[in-house]
């Protein structure tokens, strides 16, 4: 049975969506604090390439070319990382797409790419890796959702739609998994400076920062570090919630 | 190998997964028999630990009744679904 969450020995991370953005820096937060990291995307990056060959990630650095939305590839890249390093330890729902514009003339298929995406890609991996946690009775998850779960935000009805039922799956998945010592949280992050944002023009950008308390975009660090506190071993008290990490914007 | 060989090996393996999971969760005390119902009167086992017995046989042998959509109520019922062949690949570790 596996006990290796923190206590200095490597815990085995799942990050969705870890080629670039939030989950790049999600990733690199891991490697840092010596974990053993899993991650995918449709598409291989420069950033993964480099962690691919850093000596410093041999054998603890895993990227699988997958397309979550599809149920079989995703199933083959959680048994890729099963079939690797066994136990999984911390699983961390970052992969995420929005889609922006009115719903009055939003079309069906952007209502798909997103609701398969944020929502239906991850309630199947969460359930793989939930069934690997149940086998060894703890475990930690994290989903990322958003401040526009919580707030809405003119144009982004269908993203937002799907962040709050993410919201709505961390507190029900954190009732069923509470007793086994896995704990489920949501992190929502406010405005970050990654692609994500570039869908907002430069006075939309400029508004969000002049009502921000703390005066600047988030980085994706401000958000990896709220990750590392709510899967630390010691936090096993702390489960079900959604973690606002927003600069203050939406205090 | 002979079938009367392998029957045993594969019922033998489920009740040892039993006997764990059980243990792990406070209930050693129950005894563990081919004929035992697995939930109610029998071995009592809720949703929970049913999902985690699912998810052990899936690691043991590659597939399980109940992630086949199968609800199996006795624990020779377990293992008929990899005896009769249901479990296409399955096969005892060493
Ligand atoms: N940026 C923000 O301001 C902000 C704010 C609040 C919440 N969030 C949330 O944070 C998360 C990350 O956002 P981000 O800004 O980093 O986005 P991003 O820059 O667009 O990165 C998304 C990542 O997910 C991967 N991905 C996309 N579709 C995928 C699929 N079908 N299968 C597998 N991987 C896929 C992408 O790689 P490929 O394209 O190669 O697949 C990429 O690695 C999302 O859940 C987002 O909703 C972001």
């Amino acid at each position: 049975m596996t006990t290796s969450i923190g206590s200095g020995s490597p815990r085995t991370v799942i990050v969705t969506g870890g080629s670039r953005g939030l989950g790049a820096g999600i990733v690199q937060s891991f490697l840092d604090s010596g974990d053993r990291v899993a991650t995918c995307s449709r598409s291989e990056t420069q950033a993964v390439k480099e962690w691919e060959t850093n000596p410093d990630y041999a054998g603890r650095f895993l990227f699988r070319a997958a397309d979550i939305a599809d149920r079989e590839q995703s199933t083959q890249f959680v048994q890729a990382v099963i079939d690797e390093w066994g136990a999984i330890d911390v699983l961390v729902n970052n992969a995420g797409v929005a889609r922006d514009g009115i719903l009055a003339l939003f079309t069906d298929e952007d209502s798909d790419t997103v609701i398969d995406l944020n929502l239906k890609a991850t309630i199947h991996l969460t359930r793989q890796v939930v069934r690997n946690m149940l086998a060894h009775r703890s475990g930690r998850i994290v989903n990322i959702s958003s401040i526009v779960g919580l707030t809405g935000y003119r144009g982004l009805t269908v993203y937002g739609a799907t962040k709050a039922a993410l919201d709505g799956f961390t507190r029900a998945l954190a009732r069923e998994l509470g007793s086994r010592k896995i704990t489920v949280n949501s992190v929502a992050p406010g405005y970050l400076k990654t692609e994500m944002s570039h869908g907002l023009d430069e006075a939309q950008l400029d508004q969000i920062v002049r009502r921000t308390p703390a005066g600047r975009l988030g980085d994706p660090d401000d958000i990896a570090r709220a990750i590392q506190f709510l899967v630390d071993e010691r936090n096993d008290w702390l489960t079900g919630q959604v973690l606002v990490v927003d600069g203050g914007l939406t205090c | 190998m002979e079938a009367h060989t392998k029957m045993n090996d594969v019922q033998s393996t489920i009740v040892t997964v039993i006997e764990q999971l059980l243990e792990r969760s406070n209930k050693s005390d129950i005894q563990v028999s081919l004929d035992s119902p697995i939930h109610g009167d029998g071995l009592g086992l809720d949703s929970l630990e049913t999902a985690e017995l699912s998810a052990i046989l899936e690691d043991e042998f590659g597939t399980d009744p109940f992630g086949a959509g199968l609800m199996p109520e006795t624990v020779a019922e377990i293992a008929d679904y990899y005896i009769e062949g249901d479990g296409s690949n399955a096969s005892v570790p060493a």
